[in-house]
């Protein structure tokens, strides 16, 4: 099967640091990748190039088989991104920023106007849809961040972080509407921190560390065999240190006179 | 300069001790709080641009202060001694309590308090001790430097008496001003939604930095005028119902005469009257305030209830910029475009603050060029106004608007929501950028245009109109030309006043030559009756023109808009 997006020796230089450095992804459709890394692994890069943000790498990135370079409009167009606690025009209420975004997919005023009565009906937020946003709590700015993501039902979703500032329901809501895009076809590309999270939703997991995919398999095929959490399976990859050790200086520094 | 009136501050020790206070904690809480008002941009001279990063405001805003100061006190010169102190303590006290009202109010409720003080161990009487002294401290830096002006010119006209009686009236009125700007803020407290307090104190300070240059560029052309010279307090018995009239008769303690000795029984308002506000203000204002600020606190961290959200209501209002969206534009992006510059300059309080003063600045900055020749009287100027040409100046005078407008456009302190622009399939983005010009060219400049046209009319007569089309297109003209040359971004896009590199000289000569010449070549057609046809001419030559660089800037395509971004 021809995968969905290709990423092959793709590089990425700022000035001297090397960011990213021949990384090889294949993501066929109707998958959810957990795309997991430290801070600093270029896990954001990956992210800018493939929703064509940055398109001064050096490598191949395909969608659908094709060169996204030649038709970066069409990718754009495909994708949904939903970055971490993005900045959003908050002097706006959502419903004039879901106006503004829908307008850039060139959704006629009708489509967006149900879609986005539905979606934030289901979060909860339509009777806050004509507030101003700068009053909004994280969780309220996320939830209107990840509408104005899908508003244009993209075939490919890309989520960083999208739980962060989500109270405990929605959380479920997101989780839930993962499974659902997957059943309708969608390939999610999904980067977070949250471990657990990951484990559960991912169908594939790729670990990137300095600028390198250091693992790309499914949870089963990580743990091998053992019985590990994803989480000790990351920290075993990514330091050489022993977090104990570390955890146990941070609170032997207090006691110190 | 905060290491000295921290530590004058703190000199009565044992005082504090006390009281209750715990002078480490007290001394650290006083020393942050400073720190951060040096770090914190002026309510004066924000209109300016900032260009260093926000350090030694506190330097910055005594000096200022004093300038002002010095401005004002130049009524004190009145042969009229009673006019003289009236006049100067009634703009003093304007000044003060706009100055307050726009500026305390982030010294009176820093909600951070809330989350970074109180869960920590520091006791009642300290807290409080802090925030007063933190209160006399921040007045004593406004208060001292404005009245220096007032305090030499008069030591030097009138002698040590004055010297020494002068401290007196200024304390008084600083109680006055500090009644005035707690009454206000309950005041707006009171009869506005807590998340509106922060737009109405926005005006407040719009309304300030107004005023500052009002009295700077107006102030000296006043007191010249003849008329002013002659003012006589006897002309105006009213005036002896204002309180700053009774702090005025406190000077017949000083000097004695004839005039004095009639209104000598009204200074002893001057003492009663603020003693009066101070109790009515501790009775009184004071609870009914603490029990208001928390509303706003909730409001400051964020942890809102619907019930406290500003909601924007579907009123005509707003429809009204979709029906335009829809009427002049023709592509979604365009719309986009135009529906963001309308919203967002709507709501954005910086941008309200760096362009509503310029509409003020239009009119007096003009006065204050038709009143340059000093040989003529503000009188006759105005009466001969028609047969000058300075409609033109008036007219491309209107340019200052434009550019801040411009300015404001692409730079914002949102400029990181931007990233939106570059995630969405956007064929080119000169279309959103035509769009938000439209927005705020309609929005703004069409307005503030047409009520200087028609003043124009109505002062020069319908032999203008050419010259208002002419300058109508050549300010279009100009703005587009601004945009391609020096702004070609994405509306709200850019970080405010980063260090633009590269060809910065070239075009900040261009935005200043331009209107110029263009305003030039006017005056020149405009020179003779018998030239109307040059104006025609020009009016094709500039709207051609206009077409042609408004032709490329909508169709900017995105490596130009890159190329622009990656150079600044």
């Amino acid at each position: 099967m021809q995968p969905l997006i290709s990423l092959q020796n793709v590089s990425k230089q700022y000035g001297e640091k090397t960011v990213l450095n021949n990384v090889n992804i294949d993501i066929f459709p109707a998958q959810i990748i957990g795309y997991i890394g430290p801070n600093g692994a270029g896990k954001s890069t990956t992210v800018k190039i493939l929703t064509g943000v940055i398109q001064d790498y050096t490598g191949l990135v395909t969608i659908n088989g094709r060169d996204i370079k030649e038709d970066i409009l069409g990718l754009k167009q495909m994708i949904g991104y939903v970055p971490e606690l993005a900045d959003l025009y908050d002097l706006l209420t959502p419903n004039e920023y879901l106006h503004f975004i829908g307008a850039l997919y060139n959704l006629p005023d009708f489509i967006i106007k149900e879609r986005s009565q539905k979606i934030l009906q289901s979060f909860g937020l339509l009777e806050n849809i004509d507030q101003r946003m700068d009053s909004f709590s994280k969780g309220m700015r996320q939830k209107v961040l990840l509408t104005a993501g899908i508003l244009h039902n993209p075939s490919i979703v890309i989520l960083d972080e999208p739980m962060s500032g989500l109270d405990a329901n929605a959380v479920i809501v997101v989780k839930e509407l993962l499974q659902v895009l997957k059943q309708e076809g969608k390939t999610i590309f999904y980067c977070s921190h949250m471990m657990d999270v990951v484990e559960k939703v991912s169908d594939r997991i790729v670990l990137i560390d300095k600028g390198t995919i250091i693992a790309n398999d499914t949870i089963e095929a990580l743990r091998d065999g053992s019985d590990n959490s994803l989480e000790k399976i990351f920290a075993k990859m990514t330091t050489s240190e022993n977090l104990n050790e570390t955890a146990e200086n941070i609170a032997q520094a207090m006691q110190d006179k | 300069m905060n290491k000295f009136l921290l530590y004058i501050f703190l000199l009565p020790k044992a005082l504090w001790k006390v009281l209750g206070a715990d002078l480490p904690q007290l001394k650290a809480i006083l020393k942050v709080k400073l720190m951060l008002d040096d770090r914190r941009p002026l309510t004066m001279g924000r209109a300016q641009s900032k260009k260093k990063p926000t350090r030694f405001m506190t330097v910055l805003s005594v000096f200022l202060s004093a300038v002002m100061g010095f401005m004002y006190s130049m009524p004190l010169m009145l042969e009229d001694k009673f006019m003289a102190l009236w006049l100067y303590f009634s703009t003093f006290l304007l000044m003060l309590s706009f100055l307050l009202i726009s500026d305390f109010s982030t010294v009176l409720f820093d909600t951070r308090d809330k989350t970074i003080l109180l869960p920590r161990p520091i006791n009642e009487r300290t807290l409080l001790l802090s925030r007063l002294l933190h209160m006399f401290i921040y007045l004593f830096r406004i208060v001292v430097p404005m009245s220096l002006g007032g305090w030499i010119v008069l030591g030097m006209t009138q002698g040590w008496k004055a010297v020494v009686w002068f401290p007196l009236p200024i304390i008084m009125l600083t109680i006055i001003a500090l009644f005035l700007v707690n009454a206000a803020y309950l005041l707006v407290l009171r009869f506005s939604k807590p998340g509106k307090f922060k737009d109405i104190i926005n005006y407040f300070q719009i309304a300030f930095s107004m005023l500052f240059f009002v009295t700077v560029y107006l102030m000296p052309r006043v007191v010249e005028s003849k008329g002013f010279q002659e003012l006589q307090h006897a002309h105006y018995p009213w005036i002896s119902f204002t309180p700053t009239y009774w702090l005025a008769a406190t000077w017949s303690w000083v000097q004695q005469d004839k005039v004095w000795a009639a209104t000598q029984w009204l200074s002893v308002l001057a003492i009663i009257g603020p003693l009066f506000l101070v109790w009515l203000t501790v009775k009184y204002l004071s609870p009914s305030f603490a029990k208001r600020i928390g509303n706003i606190d909730i409001v400051g961290l964020g942890e809102t209830k619907a019930v406290n959200q500003v909601k924007v209501k579907q009123s005509r209002q707003s429809q009204l910029y979709i029906r335009l969206a829809n009427l002049l534009n023709k592509n979604p992006l365009e719309k986009a475009g135009f529906s963001i510059a309308w919203l967002q300059t709507d709501r954005s309080r910086n941008f309200k603050m760096r362009v509503y003063p310029m509409f003020a600045f239009v009119p007096v900055y003009f006065f204050y060029m038709i009143t340059l020749n000093r040989k003529r009287s503000i009188a006759e100027t105005w009466e001969n106004l028609s047969n000058s040409h300075t409609h033109i100046l008036l007219l491309y005078m209107t340019s200052f608007v434009v550019m801040n407008l411009l300015a404001m456009l692409v730079h914002s302190d949102q400029y990181k929501a931007s990233w939106i622009y570059y995630s969405t399939p956007i064929e080119k983005p000169g279309a959103v950028m035509n769009g938000a010009f439209k927005g705020i060219w309609v929005k703004y400049f069409v307005p503030i245009f047409t009520t200087v046209s028609c003043f124009v009319l109505y002062t020069w007569g319908l032999k203008s109109l050419l010259d208002i089309v002419l300058a109508f297109v050549n300010i279009t003209l100009f703005g587009v030309a601004i945009l391609r040359v020096a702004y070609r971004r994405l509306p709200f896009s850019a970080m405010e006043k980063m260090n633009e590199k590269g060809n910065r000289f070239f075009k900040t000569m261009f935005v200043m030559i331009f209107p110029v010449a263009l305003g030039l070549g006017h005056a020149m057609a405009d020179s003779s009756q018998s030239l109307w046809w040059m104006k025609i001419l020009f009016i094709i030559l500039s709207a051609v023109l206009l077409w042609l660089i408004w032709d490329s800037y909508k169709n900017t395509s995105w490596d130009e808009v890159k190329k622009v971004d990656l150079s600044s």
